[in-house]
């Protein structure tokens, strides 16, 4: 039985040199999606999408980090798939085509998806998407054929900065804590971990990649405080009941009571 | 002969998907080798690409990643909004059909047969829609190869077989006397009510902000403006008018709580304006507004004193079109919701993300 594992992305480390972005394309052999230019500094991948399963995020900030001098500050993040402890494409599913793997992955098989795009919505981060032309839901594997030969992830592996780590969950906790403590005590006061356990991300029960940022999530077209849809589908079901008791009931009263019979 | 001469002759980097692989050297096994692409750009990136007058950067109080989506939108298109009108009209027929058993029922076969021949032609005509609207037409059957109750969609495909199953039973067992057949027509009633219901809960179990806020008032959206669509339908279509006695209540009733839970729903998703916005502006907002007035108009026409042919049709042509618009305005909703980051941001900030279930 393998560990739990997982990325921890500490976006204080990346350089924006897209090798991950490149990496992962190149492994998994995904197509390009479009050679476009967005005017949004360096990033021209926009988002996460079907064939992109890395995104460097660029951010342009008027405002410095604490530890500089100046009034700029370019941060840079590489976004990938979360693989949350309580995944929305995953309970969406109705194919039971995305599956949670040996190393707590959460993995889509291509072979079983029909491509109905509910996971699509169900995604509280915009990861998983669908290329017209495949009809397919894809999105980040974490690497699972590498990881079943013992090799690390792509992305990690061509990471020039040791930005994105791989390893166990638990590991990668402990060290990602120390860092922010370091960072804190360097002076960067704003630094935190995103999603780093149940507690930090009550709505997914934390993400096994999980993120150190300096500045608000939103910032990094993160969403400040995600769930996982179904946390809350209860009381639809409850309404829907309802609703359809209401239903037969109209039918039931117009029958009963809907004045002359022949 | 020559690796660069055999790669520039087996890669034309114009035509080229983006994999850029000589096969002669290299094999296609990778994780994402068997994705299918024509060569052309994401058709999802290019609305998110907007010229800049200005580049925009993080405001302090409001920030934002370029303007840029946070979510993917949806994929469905006019297919499942139109499932969302016939199944709910096929699953309120069956309700009504249901009904109509009771007691003696003497008077009201024509009805109960009308009922059940909408059942079996609305389940069939709904599955192809989805079918249809599948990146896979061909693996629809996917969708019964396991039975998982966390995922809606898998629910719904579980309720429209069996509501299909009993409405065809009950069609072909409809012989005057038959109680297999009086049997399955009342499971077609339950089934149906739930096959009018479960698409509002399909909606709200996801991340689209303006469907997240409506998860409780989106299945009564769905099953009134189902009935009332059963109404107007038989407004419309059937001469006798005997049969159309009982289907006038339950439309009308249908009707007015489908305006109730439709004002209900813009006050409840107002809650953080940014998230109700779709339901007031842009497309989706005109197909809102329009399908509440038609569902009015409908109402109105119907309950005049002295009814004439005209405008018994007429109530029946624009209570039909409110409640199709109304699904259709669902739909775009989603879409336009799904576009603006912001309404995910400013929800989740208000206390209406994870924080309204996790918050003891």
């Amino acid at each position: 039985m393998s560990a739990t594992k997982g990325f921890f992305t500490d976006t204080t480390l990346c350089i924006g040199c897209k090798a991950c972005e490149v990496a992962c394309k190149q492994w998994n052999q995904l197509p390009d999606d479009g050679f476009l230019f967005s005017g949004m500094s360096y990033d021209n991948t926009v988002h996460l999408g079907g064939s992109t399963w890395r995104h460097v995020a660029f951010i342009e900030r008027p405002v410095p980090l604490s530890t500089q001098d100046g009034a700029f500050s370019w941060l840079f993040s590489s976004d990938v798939c979360k693989h949350c402890a309580r995944a929305g494409c995953l309970e969406s599913c109705p194919t039971g085509a995305i599956i949670r793997t040996e190393y707590d992955s959460v993995y889509v098989q291509p072979d079983i998806c029909n491509g109905c795009g509910y996971c699509i919505v169900s995604c509280p981060f915009g990861v998983i998407n669908r290329r017209e032309e495949d009809g397919r839901a894809w999105k980040c594997t974490l690497c699972y054929d590498r990881l079943k030969e013992d090799v690390i992830p792509a992305c990690a592996k061509a990471c020039p900065t040791e930005s994105i780590q791989f390893g166990d969950l638990p590991q990668l906790r402990e060290h990602a804590k120390e860092r922010v403590n370091q960072l804190h005590e360097r002076g960067m006061q704003e630094a935190y971990l995103y999603g780093a356990s149940a507690e930090d991300q009550p709505g997914t029960e934390g993400l096994n990649a999980f993120f150190l940022l300096v500045d608000r999530p939103e910032v990094y077209n993160l969403p400040p405080d995600p769930v996982v849809p179904t946390k809350k589908v209860k009381s639809a079901w409850l309404s829907a009941g309802a609703t359809a008791a209401g239903m037969i009931l109209a039918a039931v009263g117009a029958v009963l009571f809907g004045g002359r019979r022949t | 002969m020559n690796p660069v001469v055999r790669y520039a002759q087996s890669v034309d980097p114009i035509s080229t998907d983006g994999r850029d692989i000589d096969t002669e050297v290299g094999t296609l096994a990778g994780e994402g080798a068997r994705q299918e692409v024509s060569g052309s750009a994401d058709k999802h990136l290019e609305h998110e690409l907007q010229p800049w007058r200005q580049l925009p950067m993080p405001k302090a109080e409001d920030p934002a990643y370029y303007n840029v989506p946070m979510l993917n939108e949806p994929v469905w298109e006019w297919a499942i909004p139109a499932y969302y009108y016939i199944g709910g009209l096929t699953g309120a027929a069956l309700v009504m059909g249901a009904a109509a058993q009771i007691g003696r029922e003497s008077g009201r076969e024509k009805l109960i047969r009308r009922c059940r021949w909408i059942g079996c032609v609305g389940t069939g005509v709904s599955g192809c829609l989805l079918v249809y609207d599948l990146g896979r037409p061909s693996r629809f059957l996917n969708m019964l190869r396991v039975f998982r109750p966390t995922s809606v969609m898998n629910m719904g495909a579980w309720i429209l077989s069996a509501t299909s199953g009993s409405a065809f039973l009950a069609m072909v067992l409809s012989h005057p006397g038959s109680r297999i057949g009086k049997l399955c027509g009342y499971l077609a009633g339950i089934f149906g009510a739930g096959l009018a219901t479960y698409t509002g809960v399909l909606t709200g179990n996801t991340a689209v902000p303006v469907w997240q806020a409506s998860r409780k008032l989106m299945p009564v959206l769905f099953g009134t403006s189902a009935m009332s669509s059963v109404g107007a339908l038989f407004e419309l279509t059937v001469e006798n008018a005997e049969e159309r006695r009982l289907t006038k209540i339950f439309g009308t009733a249908g009707q007015v709580a489908e305006l109730v839970s439709a004002i209900a729903m813009e006050k409840r998703a107002g809650a953080v304006p940014r998230v109700a916005r779709p339901l007031k502006k842009g497309f989706s907002g005109f197909l809102w507004r329009t399908a509440m007035v038609l569902t009015a108009a409908g109402l109105a026409l119907g309950l005049m004193p002295r009814p004439s042919k005209r405008r018994r049709l007429a109530a029946g042509l624009t209570g039909t079109l409110g409640s199709a618009l109304m699904r259709a305005s669902v739909e775009h909703m989603g879409v336009a919701s799904a576009r603006d980051a912001r309404a995910s941001f400013q929800q989740q900030r208000a206390g209406y993300g994870a924080a309204e279930v996790t918050r003891s």
